[in-house]
């Protein structure tokens, strides 16, 4: 242990939890040093793939409750974060909180009847007070007004509080804090932890308290956790112009579209089980590319400009997993929800630090 | 024997020369995830599931987690050929399946309409003669046509799987006769087992009435919002399916006969009822 008065906190893993508890640590006047495997400029994991979707009720359709719970704290939060991020930083992260749009094509209705009943079933069943508000039920003209370039669906349901965040904004503005914050950043440094310590190939640190957030890199110290490999397509078109992240309701093919600057679009995303992060196959570019025309044929001549894989790391239960032991937390498995978890398990983690070092 | 001896003695399904007390055999695709897959298989009581590996990049080994965690619940694995729609694609896979898996059993499925997945009968005749003669015990899932299924046999099935209706689509027993007619023109001793379509556990009660031998399925269970729930009450149907029809039912009347009798009613009211 450091004898130093400041309490000294080593944080393993440099994707979205990690620099998310780097930073609110740092601003809590604790010394943090970051370790990360490989570039802090351009992230490695999923967080980086990810079309930072922040979405607890499209979620709880298909997830458990603790998803949906949690989700709703971390978007209570996000507002405040970003402010703060943004006012330090002097950038802008795109976080838009314009609800999200699920659509489904007439021969498909029933997805979207199963859809609602299946949200409208699982949000009585867990009877929580929120403010959330409700779910309303879209025709035609009510989607046009939202989306004028949606001119072919006569149903839809808006999930009117949802939002989203611009990852590949957010990251880099949370690496300028961590700098103007002083964190210690150890890029292209892979580590192993343990309690009070890091290890790696030059030897041992000693903190007061390690937070490993390696994600599949701590695959060997947890068990059971699996990736779940995730192919994203990015294409470019001024033809089409959305407001929101849309979701497309298929018996067998899900698609979500969400609209970026410079008229980017990023379509996702497979869900395949298996550890593989192999280039997206032929298959699911098909699949993703002919859902994206079926909500729009201008799509047709949109540009593809990136095809993004990775492996989501989630553990058997689908659920994230904190543990906290003396000197050493994990945080992980956050599978296809780190935008809607993270604040909500960095805020768990951030009291857990402060019981352990004062 | 007595009736007594009969409703005790042990009624097994019998699959090659494997047998099982359970008659519901159940999918591990589509749960919320892995651990609630688990305890819904082992509220379903299954003791046969099925799995794919097709685009899980198998070469490569990476879906191996789950699989071992699949593994750990006891059943027979039953590899699939999901998703496969020529018999070169579903032979490659199934010796991979069968490499990986250590088994040759195979739930042989040969797409031939990607709108309702439908299954290429003549496929797989093809693939099903291939299979049967590289040594797999083929479990062929096909459409409810009576000579399709003899086909089948003459290649050397000896379990088949008609559908109820298309995967998925959860519409029940949608061509009964067709159906009832497998069950009465095909060998008694061949196992016929009700796979994909099966939608609600009133479904599968009927099926297994019918005289199936088993019902597979997935998605009804999967989907459902309560899947360990959903998986109690599909092997509920099951079991009082298949009790039904060892008792015996009785055969539809006209005419009401009143279970209690009717003495003590004045006789012209008897008559005139």
């Amino acid at each position: 242990m450091q004898n130093s008065a400041t309490p000294q906190i080593a944080i393993a893993g440099g994707g979205l939890v990690g620099r998310l508890l780097a930073w609110r640590l740092s601003l809590h006047g604790l010394q943090v040093s970051l370790y990360e495997a490989a570039s802090l400029s351009i992230p490695s994991g999923a967080c980086w793939t990810a079309a930072g979707m922040i979405s607890p009720q499209s979620e709880l359709v298909h997830g458990q409750a603790e998803i949906y719970q949690q989700g709703l704290r971390s978007l209570s939060l996000w507002p405040q974060w970003v402010a703060a991020l943004q006012a330090q930083t002097g950038r802008s992260v795109a976080f838009r909180c314009n609800g999200s749009l699920v659509l489904a094509h007439p021969q498909d209705s029933s997805e979207l009847s199963q859809f609602h009943q299946e949200l409208s079933a699982k949000l009585t069943a867990m009877a929580i007070e929120t403010s959330q508000r409700p779910v309303s039920h879209l025709d035609r003209a009510a989607i046009l007004q939202l989306e004028p370039a949606l001119d072919w669906f006569d149903r839809g349901l808006l999930l009117p509080d949802e939002a989203d965040i611009d990852n590949r904004l957010l990251l880099p503005a949370l690496l300028q804090a961590l700098r103007q914050q002083n964190v210690k950043l150890h890029e292209q440094t892979p580590v192993n932890c343990a309690s009070r310590q890091i290890l790696n190939a030059s030897g041992c640190e000693h903190f007061d308290c390690v937070i490993d957030c390696r994600g599949l890199g701590a695959q060997k110290q947890i068990n059971g956790l699996r990736g779940v490999r995730g192919e994203v397509m990015v294409v470019e078109t001024s033809e089409v112009s959305l407001q929101r992240p849309i979701r497309l309701l298929h018996p067998r093919y899900q698609l979500y579209a969400v609209p970026r600057s410079s008229n980017q679009v990023i379509i996702g995303a497979t869900e395949i089980e298996s550890d593989d992060m192999s280039p997206i196959s032929l298959r699911s570019s098909m699949e993703l590319s002919s859902a994206l025309y079926s909500l729009h044929p201008a799509f047709a001549e949109a540009r593809i400009v990136e095809t993004r894989v990775n492996c989501r790391p989630a553990t058997m239960d689908n659920l994230p997993l904190i543990e906290n032991t003396p000197g050493l937390l994990r945080v992980n498995g956050l599978y296809r929800h780190g935008y809607l978890l993270a604040p909500a398990l960095v805020e768990q983690v951030e009291r857990f630090i402060e019981q352990q070092v004062t | 024997m007595s009736v007594c001896e009969q409703t005790d003695k042990a009624d097994l399904l019998q699959l090659f020369t494997a047998k099982f007390n359970s008659r519901l055999l159940v999918g591990t695709a589509l749960y919320p995830s892995p651990a609630i897959m688990r305890a819904s298989i082992k509220a379903s009581g299954a003791q046969i599931i099925t799995l794919s590996l097709r685009r899980q990049n198998p070469q490569q080994q990476q879906g191996k987690v789950l699989w071992d965690y699949i593994r750990q619940s006891g059943c027979q694995l039953l590899p699939n050929t999901a998703g496969c729609k020529t018999p070169k694609e579903a032979i490659a896979l199934a010796e991979m399946s069968r490499e990986i898996f250590a088994t040759d059993w195979l739930k042989l499925e040969i797409i031939g309409d990607d709108y309702n997945l439908q299954p290429d009968p003549y496929g797989l005749v093809e693939a099903a003669r291939e299979l049967v003669q590289r040594g797999f015990k083929v479990l062929p899932y096909c459409t409810d046509d009576l000579v399709i299924c003899r086909r089948l046999l003459d290649v050397g099935c000896e379990v088949l799987m008609p559908w109820g209706a298309p995967i998925g689509t959860g519409q029940g027993l949608l061509n009964k006769y067709n159906l009832q007619t497998l069950r009465e023109r095909l060998p008694a001793k061949v196992p016929l087992i009700i796979d994909a379509g099966i939608g609600a556990p009133s479904q599968a009660m009927e099926a297994m009435e019918m005289g199936f031998d088993a019902i597979l399925l997935n998605t009804a269970i999967a989907k459902a919002q309560n899947p360990v729930l959903m998986a109690q009450a599909f092997k509920q149907a099951v079991e009082a399916g298949r009790n039904a029809r060892r008792a015996g039912l009785m055969v539809k009347r006209k005419n009401a006969s009143p279970s209690t009798p009717t003495l003590d009613m004045p006789f012209w009211h008897q008559q005139s009822s």
